[in-house]
């Protein structure tokens, strides 16, 4: 089946107070699929995926160059161009991060917190996107009793999936995943697998991982780092 | 390190802490001792709710607490919004070259003595309040506005490291999330730095509270309950000033001691005040 390019990175390279991190990276990922992102710790595959939401520009002393392209309304964009809403871009482009990081606050108010910060106040439209996201992330049954309970209460394999359910709430293109297993046991691992084989129809997904077992469970296509111009697929 | 040595040093600071705190419980024990003949000859309480009319016998500091009271709360009003609102300058809106350069400023202003402000404010203010308003150029304006600069930089260094300690991943989640900073700092940022801000807070009152000198160069020092922000005003702080360089002999004197102990557990009460605010906001977002 003919697949789109939903991202293309051009000449990436990206520096951190001046050690070069990535160099070169020029990359595709097609759309609807899970890429994994695998290498050694401390080889840029977490920075890898911050240039494609651009969140490495809060960070000081970095810089990057090179070009991110990804496909929206059914055409190619340049994420750092003029006409690239940083907020928009960051709706469409989910991101959880390595250890779960659900905010001071309820259940609901962490799942309602994406929609609230896109100016949706309908409180039926709010109700109905908090469900499905929960349920898209698979926690709706454990959790629908006890929604205004903290979110930090929650185990960490749950507060993983509330990240999940989070960043799937605003409907993204996009989902980064930055190494989303590597705090949790095997169980509460396995459940985040299988949740992310399921969100692929959706949404194009992007992992890193340590794990060569899980990778080769999931992911349609691997790119090894340091990325050497060679891919796995 | 030993475990002799880690004992020592546990002592060392033991003592240093013990030391520190016992200062300030001596302190209170100090001016109740000086202050025990008003005290046992059962003066104090009418020192405290009577009027100040030497000539008449009465030496009450009730004008003075007025006057300390309405100069601290009308330099905290003048101050906070100024202080909040550098403070979220510095820490999240502005361009990181101004943001750093700002923050320097501040810190630079801690360590400007307060008689410096007493000058600005009695060779700038002054004479503008006085050109504004047509009267009241030493008065709790212009003293309550001096004080406000005077107590920002405390207050914006201490609601910046509050900004500071919100951690990272709370940042990190809402920047992923497509969050403004704006709606960073409004939904995220301060209801975490509530402790922060009420530290700040209540160190800038203490501060304001006990200043002296801005009072005695700015608020005229006038001995009556102020009814408006133009009137001049004398402070528990100022009237301990000015009687104490006067004489060492009179009842006026003696009367400072009730100002003291005025003055201190003032301090106290709004301290616990402001940490009582603190514990009901003390919940869950």
């Amino acid at each position: 089946m003919f697949e789109l390019i939903k991202i293309k990175t051009e000449n990436l390279s990206f520096s951190y107070n001046g050690n070069r991190i990535l160099d070169n990276v020029s990359l595709e990922f097609r759309e609807k699929t899970i890429t994994a992102i695998v290498g050694p710790s401390g080889i840029g595959k977490s920075t890898f995926l911050l240039t494609l939401n651009r969140l490495w520009e809060t960070v000081p002393q970095s810089s990057m160059s090179g070009r991110v392209k990804i496909r929206f309304d059914g055409k190619m964009q340049d994420i750092y161009g003029n006409g690239m809403s940083l907020t928009g871009l960051r709706r469409k482009v989910g991101m959880v991060f390595q250890a779960p990081n659900p905010l001071p606050m309820s259940i609901f108010k962490n799942i309602a917190f994406p929609l609230k910060l896109a100016g949706i106040k309908d409180r039926r439209t709010i109700d109905e996107n908090v469900e499905r996201a929960l349920q898209q992330a698979g926690l709706w049954m454990e959790v629908k009793d006890r929604l205004n309970d903290s979110g930090l209460h929650l185990s960490g394999g749950q507060q993983q999936r509330l990240c999940i359910a989070r960043a799937l709430v605003l409907q993204p293109e996009v989902l980064l995943l930055d190494e989303p297993t590597s705090s949790l046991d095997d169980a509460s691992a396995a459940v985040i697998e299988e949740l992310l084989v399921n969100l692929k129809d959706n949404c194009t997904l992007i992992v890193v991982s340590h794990y060569f077992d899980q990778v080769k469970r999931i992911a349609d296509t691997v790119f090894q780092f340091p990325y050497n111009g060679i891919s796995q697929q | 390190m030993t475990r002799f040595q880690e004992a020592i040093c546990e002592k060392l600071l033991l003592s240093a802490a013990w030391t520190s705190g016992s200062i300030v419980v001596f302190i209170f024990a100090f001016m109740l001792f000086l202050g025990l003949p008003l005290l046992s000859g059962g003066h104090f309480f009418s020192l405290l709710t009577a009027h100040w009319a030497p000539q008449q016998g009465s030496y009450g500091i009730l004008p003075m607490m007025a006057g300390s009271l309405f100069l601290a709360l009308l330099g905290l009003l003048f101050s906070f919004p100024l202080s909040l609102g550098c403070a979220c300058f510095i820490s999240v809106l502005g361009p990181a070259k101004l943001r750093f350069l700002l923050r320097k400023v501040v810190e630079l202003m801690t360590g400007i003595p307060t008689v410096i402000y007493g000058f600005v404010g009695l060779f700038l203010l002054v004479p503008l309040v006085r050109d504004i308003f047509g009267r009241g150029g030493l008065s709790l304006l212009s003293a309550s506005l001096m004080l406000a600069l005077l107590i920002a930089p405390t207050m914006i260094l201490f609601f910046c490291d509050s900004f500071d300690r919100v951690p990272r991943s709370y940042l990190d989640a809402v920047d992923a999330m497509g969050g403004s900073k704006v709606q960073k700092l409004l939904y995220v940022m301060l209801p975490n730095s509530v402790h922060g801000i009420a530290a700040g807070i209540t160190i800038a009152l203490g501060r304001a509270v006990g200043d002296t000198l801005l009072a005695l160069m700015l608020a005229g020092n006038a001995i009556h309950i102020p009814h408006s922000c133009l009137d001049s005003a004398r402070t528990l702080t100022s009237h301990i000033g000015l009687v104490f360089s006067a004489d060492f002999e009179s009842l006026e004197f003696k009367a400072i001691f009730a100002c003291g102990i005025t003055l201190y557990l003032f301090t106290a009460v709004l301290v616990l005040v402001v940490r009582g605010i603190n514990h009901r906001l003390r919940r869950p977002l």
